[in-house]
């Protein structure tokens, strides 16, 4: 499969701490890259370091073969990233519509069109009744979907998701399960953080472990949930 | 958008009748404007895009003293140092955001307080230039059209005009793609990030058309005083006056600056000629009343009040 999305070697340090620790990944389109480990295994600054929102200490990342390790957030986003937020990060004063909106207007400069895509992208994540309401006012789970809605606004060719199913009821989970599901199937690359495995076994085609900042295994969901190693690291630390 | 048209539309009509019927009261006038304007400008900064100066009297200043100087020194018509000064105040607020904008917090709005300090400074020992600390002095003006630019009428109307200008960009703006970039970094830059807007290049342009139009109102106000001195045109006084007319009136809205014109200037001349030396003292304390009751500002507090009923009454029916 040819890859959109190669990143190797990334290794993040704060201060002293290595944080991630020499780990490489690829992902195809259409294809679903599950990212799992211990709470502080690293999974948010791999992301945060892949989508130009963390300082690498070295490494290289490339987005259709193309070398982006040196571009800033905004330009990684305008080649075809995009991505949510663990904790939800509306802009809180805006509404959900004007939310969307500004992703949109990355692709479309006018007004109008650009409210049209908002408003079908509001529509696909069903958040289209509350387009009129402040953005401050959702509750947590209407918040994901707004984060997610903002992430497919930038019209992305991989998404990077960090837990968007956490604290979901199990409808809501179910219903973005397969939401995520149908994302790929559109041919996005998507690239998620899951505590819940539930979601990681049914949509991963391949499943990376994060522990203290190193991968410790890769492979398919069934490999990976049998491997001692990543039942140590959970056991070790829950 | 209709609203404000004719928001905008009711300004121009007061305004033209204005002097026709309070002829005596253009100079109060002349300042409610020009202060609407100025605020405005500001507000695209530091209410729209939420980096908050406290050196726009450089941008008054510089048009100031760039019209005094072109007519007394040169004698170019304000109209040609006013598109000039437009010029520099951009290139001025390019070179100190370029400089400045990587700072968070309060960093960027202390800084601006030096580039002020800096024009008067400069406009202090460039006395072959600039007058010195005596100032500058606006002899002679042309006549366009047989129009005296000397007289209060005709600099009410240039007052209007740039008032009406720089709120009808505002209005353009805040349904434009920059009007939403404006307000992404304003509320959350790795947000703002995640939908592919550079913030710093966001906060520049912001910067520079609110240095331009600032500088246009400043050459104006130059006509208006005729004498320019360093010390008044580059005071942190008037800088602050600026910030504060916009966020009493409303930070981040259309009408707000303008309402605070309104409310301080005029509020203001009321107490100034009532009660003397308790001027400044009622001033303080309305200041105190809306930050501390009304901290979204008039015209800020009034939008989200309006906005929560539609809400409420939807979510009934
Ligand atoms: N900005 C930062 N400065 C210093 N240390 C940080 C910073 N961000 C993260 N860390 C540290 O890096 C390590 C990895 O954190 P990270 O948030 O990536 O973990 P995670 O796998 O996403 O955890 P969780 O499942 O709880 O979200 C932690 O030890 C954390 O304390
Ligand atoms: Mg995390």
């Amino acid at each position: 499969m040819p890859n959109v999305l190669r990143a190797d070697g990334i290794t993040v340090k704060f201060g002293g701490v290595t944080a991630v620790n020499n780990v490489s990944l690829s992902l195809g389109s259409g294809e679903i890259l599950g990212l799992i480990g211990p709470n502080g295994a690293g999974k948010t600054t791999l992301f945060n370091a892949v989508t130009g929102f963390a300082p690498m200490h070295s490494g290289r990342i490339t987005l259709l073969d193309k070398d982006i390790t040196a571009l800033p957030a905004f330009k990684r986003t305008r080649l075809g990233f995009g991505r949510t937020f663990q904790t939800e990060r509306p802009f809180e004063e805006l509404t959900v519509l004007e939310n969307v909106l500004i992703a949109a207007f990355l692709t479309v400069g006018r007004r109008s069109e650009a409210e049209r895509l908002a408003m079908s992208v509001l529509e696909q994540v069903g958040l289209a009744d509350r387009a009129r309401q402040p953005a401050l006012d959702l509750n947590l789970a209407r918040r994901r979907r707004l984060e997610l809605a903002k992430a497919l606004a930038v019209k992305p060719k991989v998404i990077f998701l960090d837990e968007i199913m956490a604290g979901l009821n199990p409808p809501a989970l179910r219903e973005m399960i397969a939401f995520v599901r149908s994302l790929s199937g559109q041919g996005l690359a998507v690239l998620m953080v899951e505590h819940i495995m539930e979601a990681i076994i049914e949509l991963s085609d391949h499943v990376i472990v994060l522990a203290s900042g190193e991968k410790i295994a890769e492979g398919t969901p069934h490999q990976v949930t049998r491997n001692e190693r990543v039942i140590e690291a959970y056991l070790g630390t829950d | 958008m209709t609203k404000h048209l004719i928001g905008l539309g009711v300004l121009l009509a007061v305004g033209i009748a204005y002097p026709a019927i309070f002829p005596n009261n253009l100079t109060i006038a002349i300042s409610v404007l020009l202060f609407a304007g100025w605020a405005t400008s500001w507000d695209l900064l530091g209410g729209w895009n939420g980096q908050v100066s406290l050196g726009h009297a450089s941008f008054v200043g510089l048009g100031a003293y760039l019209v005094a100087i072109g007519q007394s020194q040169f004698g170019l018509a304000p109209w040609w140092t006013m598109a000039m000064a437009a010029a520099v105040a951009a290139v001025l607020a390019y070179l100190w955001g370029w400089l400045t904008f990587s700072l968070r917090g309060p960093y960027f709005s202390l800084s601006t307080i030096a580039v002020a300090e800096i024009l008067r400074l400069v406009a202090i020992n460039e006395e072959w230039l600039t007058g010195g600390a005596t100032g500058v002095f606006i002899a002679t003006l042309p006549e366009p059209f047989g129009v005296d630019l000397f007289s209060r009428t005709a600099q009410f109307y240039m007052a209007l005009a740039f008032a009406a200008v720089v709120i009808a960009t505002i209005i353009v703006i805040s349904r434009a793609r920059f009007g939403y970039q404006l307000r992404a970094v304003r509320e959350d830059e790795d947000s703002a990030m995640a939908a592919g807007i550079d913030p710093t290049a966001t906060k520049l342009k912001a910067f520079m058309l609110s240095a331009a139009l600032t500088s246009i109102g400043g050459g104006i106000y130059g006509i208006v005083l005729a004498f320019i001195e360093p010390h008044v045109i580059f005071a942190l006084l008037l800088s602050v006056q600026i910030a504060l007319t916009a966020i009493i009136g409303g930070r981040g809205t259309i009408w707000g600056p303008a309402v605070g014109a309104l409310v301080l200037i005029g509020a203001g001349e009321i107490f100034r000629t009532t009660f003397a030396e308790a001027n400044m003292l009622i001033y303080g304390i309305l200041i105190l009343v809306v930050v501390l009751f009304v901290p979204r500002g008039i015209v800020g507090e009034l939008a989200r009040r309006h906005i929560r009923r539609l809400y409420a009454k939807r979510a009934q029916g």
